[in-house]
């Protein structure tokens, strides 16, 4: 297959001219903006099709990246600007997940969106979002990354407040947007950063990804450092801080709670497919960067704690797409820990796991929401303690539901076990080896893992099963019928989180052997970009991004799956020793999980509102999120800025305004009063009226000089150019 | 003998007419005279330096975007001075000294 | 020969022409002159060889902007409407007065400084050479530059144009109450 432009860039355009096509006619042809909506992003998606097929069915072996380039503007040698294309596995995987989960997303909004009010304009902006995200994917470098991550930035900003008549919805996408501008500051920094870095490294600026990789081969940040700290870990952790922004990590993750006062197929695409996904694909960019400025076990921590702190939280919400939301930031934690504890490979695996499952699961909770309508106050339901039951009314969504709860619990042969099982056992391994410090994200991992299963049941037990708590609105909701916008999408997610699509084999270990050749594609394809592989960066030469791909097209040596990893045998043993302790772990712990809210939710054993009066303190801490929205609002903004604001405003008033115009005031008595003696004194006995004349001709020429008339204006302008020009 | 410096010569007088006429007059009209006589000197620049120095079509381009954009602005000029006429009954300079109404 | 004629008279009508543009009392005289100074500098592109530029300069700008400038002047009352202001004070007269030619020369003068001292010597050390450019056709090059190095421009100025259509129409439309 060739890269040209006729084959890339219809990718990230078909949905952009979607989207600016649409922002004419929605108004008038609502159905046919829709139509091309939908038909774009599956023009994306068959583009996208093409380049996996390339790669992963392809010949290109494990490192294989295209990286091309065109110049975007030229400001003298010193300041040149390409953008460009960069293709490897990670970019060919994330590309087909991107654009399918926002097709099905976007078939899905057909249903949900039907009788909105805005549901052109719900479509305008996914189309711009999905553009901006697989823009993002394919982006060569870090700054047509920030590019495509402010664009999408704006787009959640909007399509959370896509019912802006509620107060809280408008209130959580300036949340959105001001928060996630926290961490999207940092990033600029960072890249501001690292492009000095690769000038001063190379000779020509630049933050392409390759550009980054090779400097860092090459030992171009050593040495560098910036007020004290090492130069690599200040840019590193300045990227990952719009990571920690946009993917909702510790401390920054208010704002995505808030983010499902959207539609619901917008929560769907921002916390699956998109958004969140973006942060975390970044930092799977930068890994080497994260690595070479010791960060790890820093973004070990940071998404362990996420990881906890969002699970816990999600105990105790009683709305249905709160505990989706706070799922999702729990996941993104593992990712974040996956990357943290050297896990790449895994932590990519459950970027897509997750953002099939979870979309999954939104676009479920999407549809039980929408057959669920009060016909008292005319509103959808979303409370989970008025459902229950909804089984039997609503089978195939069920099932949908089902089958993402048990992957996103951990239930072998399901994705989420997949791939969040290699991350704890990576994340164990870490511990055993190196012990000390990085037993805490591992032992978090593991806690997570267990409230997870048990939220996510509880959240299916009290939605599907037991008796209706709400008899009037479970008689008033229809039972389910197939249509295909509604249940196809589903069902299509549903059939991906099914554990072989993903490991090659049912199990995703080697420890029960089913069927028993098993195909690791995405072990094989991902490697994991270490220092000691980014020498072949060295020697890159620049290629043209344009309609003809003259790149070597040589067949490359296929990769194939080595089970020990490039490890020793020995090593390599050790490492599957640990692996298994850690699945049968996590196998055990899900199913305690699941076991706990069977008792709780169920059975009836155990009584829920006991545990919350046992531990009321907490019980109150979790209701209030860890009051880190107090802390945000009623800390930092009103003391912390508001005072910082007042401080400004009281300088302005009481010291600018005092002593700057005040004084200014002052000055002029005294020298009124000093020349009127000087008039009396001096001038009056010389019999000559001077300082009025002072005054009076600086009154002429401030007159004239701002007279308004046009002709004047120009006789200063060629006044000053003539100074200028004697000058030089 | 005809050299650059005839032409230049001719362009400079073109320019400083034009500027006298823009400080002189105090009609609107008159002043957008002015403007036409600057933007043909500096075209006439343009057309005898690509002829005796650069040798190039690229000169001949200036000159037509020179008098293209001194059309439009001639079309837009003489709009505004035709409002101000209708507003103030005057197309005197000194009368439009208010950027507002 | 011919050249050398042509370039004699061009040269006579379009300084001829500034010269009447600053001196003339009556704005429609000042148009004429105008008129005059434009075709003189039509008839110096000619005799630089750029035929196309020539012939749009008589199109466009005599055919065109000059008459737009004789039916604004027609338009506004032609010459002085009004010798007073509305706070009464005497104006000064529409064509100029003395103190204004002293501006206006003054500036003149300051302007023909930076010509003439800084500019011309830059001039004359870039070495002009002697043309062998002779008449030959230049608007299919023109037309090849046009749509091949300066598309971008030649397409904006088709929307500048655009935009300054639709502005003036609605600029010198009256207002409706």
């Amino acid at each position: 297959m060739d890269y040209t432009v006729g084959s890339v860039a219809p990718i990230v355009l078909l949905p952009f001219f979607a989207f600016a096509i649409n922002a004419f006619i929605v108004k008038r042809f609502t159905k046919t903006a829709v139509g091309i909506s939908c038909l774009a992003i599956f023009g994306s998606l068959l583009y996208s099709l093409a380049i996996f097929k390339d790669f992963v069915f392809g010949q290109y072996a494990t490192n294989y990246y295209i990286h091309k380039v065109f110049t975007w503007f030229d400001l003298g040698p010193s300041f040149k600007l390409n953008m460009g294309i960069y293709i490897d596995n990670l970019t060919a995987v994330m590309l087909l997940m991107v654009s399918g989960c926002a097709f099905l997303i976007h078939i899905f909004s057909t249903y949900y969106m039907a009788d909105d009010i805005r549901f052109g304009r719900f479509f305008v902006y996914m189309s711009l979002f999905t553009s901006a995200m697989l823009g993002l994917v394919v982006s060569d470098n870090l700054l047509g990354m920030f590019i495509f991550w402010e664009i999408m930035g704006f787009c959640s900003y909007s399509l959370i407040g896509h019912y802006y008549e509620k107060e809280e919805a408008g209130a959580a996408s300036i949340k959105a947007f001001m928060t996630t501008r926290v961490g999207d500051v940092f990033f600029l920094l960072g890249i501001v950063m690292v492009w000095h870095t690769v000038a001063r490294a190379t000779g020509e600026g630049s933050v392409a990804l390759v550009d980054i990789y090779k400097v860092l081969a090459m030992g171009g940040f050593d040495n560098l450092t910036l007020w004290g700290f090492p130069l690599v870990t200040c840019a590193a952790l300045a990227i990952f801080m719009g990571t920690i922004g946009k993917s909702a990590q510790f401390p920054l993750q208010v704002w995505l709670p808030d983010a499902m006062m959207g539609p619901t197929p917008c929560s769907a695409l921002i916390h699956a497919a998109t958004m969140v996904a973006a942060g975390v694909f970044l930092s799977l960019r930068i890994y080497p960067l994260l690595e070479a400025g010791n960060l790890t076990t820093f973004v070990a921590y940071i998404g362990a704690i996420t990881a906890f702190g969002a699970a816990t939280i999600a105990l105790v919400q009683t709305d249905l797409k709160a505990v989706l939301a706070y799922s999702t930031i729990s996941q993104l934690g593992y990712m974040v820990l996956g990357i943290g504890v050297g896990a790449y490979n895994a932590a990519f695996m459950h970027l897509i796991t997750h953002a099939v499952f979870k979309a999954c699961l939104f676009l479920s909770a999407g549809s039980v929401i929408h057959s669920l309508h009060d016909h008292h106050t005319h509103a959808h339901v979303q409370e989970m303690p008025r459902m229950g039951g909804l089984r039997k009314k609503m089978p195939l969504t069920f099932l949908a539901m089902m089958c993402c709860t048990l992957a996103i619990s951990g239930i072998p042969f399901f994705s989420g076990f997949v791939s969040k099982d290699r991350i704890l056992g990576d994340a164990l391994l870490r511990a055993l080896d190196d012990g000390g410090a990085l037993w805490g994200p591992a032992v978090l991992g593991f806690v997570a893992a267990f409230l997870t299963a048990f939220y996510m049941f509880r959240m299916m037990f009290l939605t599907f099963f037991g008796n209706p708590k709400d008899q009037e609105l479970y008689d008033h909701t229809h039972v389910e019928k197939l249509s295909w916008n509604r249940n196809v999408p589903l069902l299509v997610l549903t059939l991906f989180t099914l554990g072989f699509w993903y490991s090659g084999s049912f199990t995703g270990q080697k420890l029960v052997k089913f069927p028993v050749i098993k195909k690791e594609w995405f072990q094989t394809l991902i490697e994991k970009p270490e220092k000691s592989k980014l020498g072949r960066f060295k020697d890159l030469k620049r290629q043209e991004w344009s309609s003809v791909d003259n790149r070597d097209k040589t067949p490359l040596p296929k990769s194939s799956y080595d089970p020990n990893h490039g490890l020793s045998e020995e090593r390599a043993h050790h490492v599957h020793h640990v692996h298994h302790i850690g699945a049968i772990l996590s196998i055990i712990i899900a199913f305690s999980g699941v076991g706990l809210a069977y008792l709780m939710y169920v059975a009836g054993k155990l009584n829920p509102s006991w545990w919350v009066n046992k531990l009321s303190g907490w019980y109150k801490a979790l209701q209030n999120k860890y009051y880190f929205d107090d802390f945000y609002i009623k800390g930092v903004i009103q003391k912390g800025l508001l005072k910082l604001n007042n401080l400004l405003a009281a300088f302005d008033m009481g010291i600018f305004d005092r002593f700057a115009i005040d004084g200014w005031k002052t000055i002029n008595e005294w020298a009124f009063r000093l020349s009127g003696k000087f008039d009396d004194e001096v001038i009056d006995k010389a019999g000559v009226g001077g300082g009025p004349l002072v005054v009076k001709g600086f009154n002429v020429i401030l007159r004239t000089l701002q007279s308004g008339k046009v002709q004047f204006y120009f006789i200063v302008i060629i006044v000053v150019l003539v100074s200028y020009i004697f000058s030089i | 003998m005809i050299t650059l410096s005839s032409y230049l010569v001719i362009s400079t007088i073109l320019f400083l007419a034009g500027i006298v006429v823009m400080i002189a007059r105090k009609n609107i009209v008159a002043i957008l005279l002015g403007i036409e006589l600057i933007l043909n000197a500096s075209a006439l620049n343009f057309v005898a330096y690509t002829k005796f120095v650069n040798q190039n079509l690229d000169g001949h381009i200036f000159p037509l975007f020179i008098i293209i954009v001194a059309a439009a602005e001639a079309a837009v000029g003489l709009a505004i001075v035709i409002r101000f006429y209708q507003i103030r009954e005057s197309i005197h300079i000194d009368d439009a000294t208010q950027l507002q109404s | 020969m011919f050249g050398n004629i042509l370039f004699l008279v061009s040269a006579l009508f379009s300084v001829l022409g500034a010269v009447g543009v600053v001196a003339t009392k009556n704005i429609m005289h000042a148009c004429v002159y105008l008129l005059m100074s434009l075709i003189g500098v039509a008839g110096l592109y000619l005799t630089l060889g750029a035929d196309f530029v020539a012939a749009t300069q008589l199109v466009v700008y005599v055919g065109g902007v000059v008459i737009l400038m004789v039916f604004a002047v027609m338009l506004t009352g032609g010459a002085d409407s009004q010798k007073s202001n509305r706070f009464g004070i005497k104006k000064t007269p529409m064509m100029g007065s003395i103190g204004t030619y002293i501006a206006g020369g003054i500036s003149a003068i300051l302007a023909s400084y930076i010509v003439i001292f800084r500019l011309l010597p830059k001039v004359f050390e870039a070495q002009p050479v002697n043309s062998t450019m002779a008449f030959d056709k230049t608007v299919e090059k023109i037309g090849m530059l046009l749509v091949s190095d300066h598309v971008l421009a030649f397409e904006i100025s088709s929307v500048l144009l655009l935009g300054a259509l639709v502005g003036a129409a609605v600029i010198a439309r009256p207002k409706r109450n």
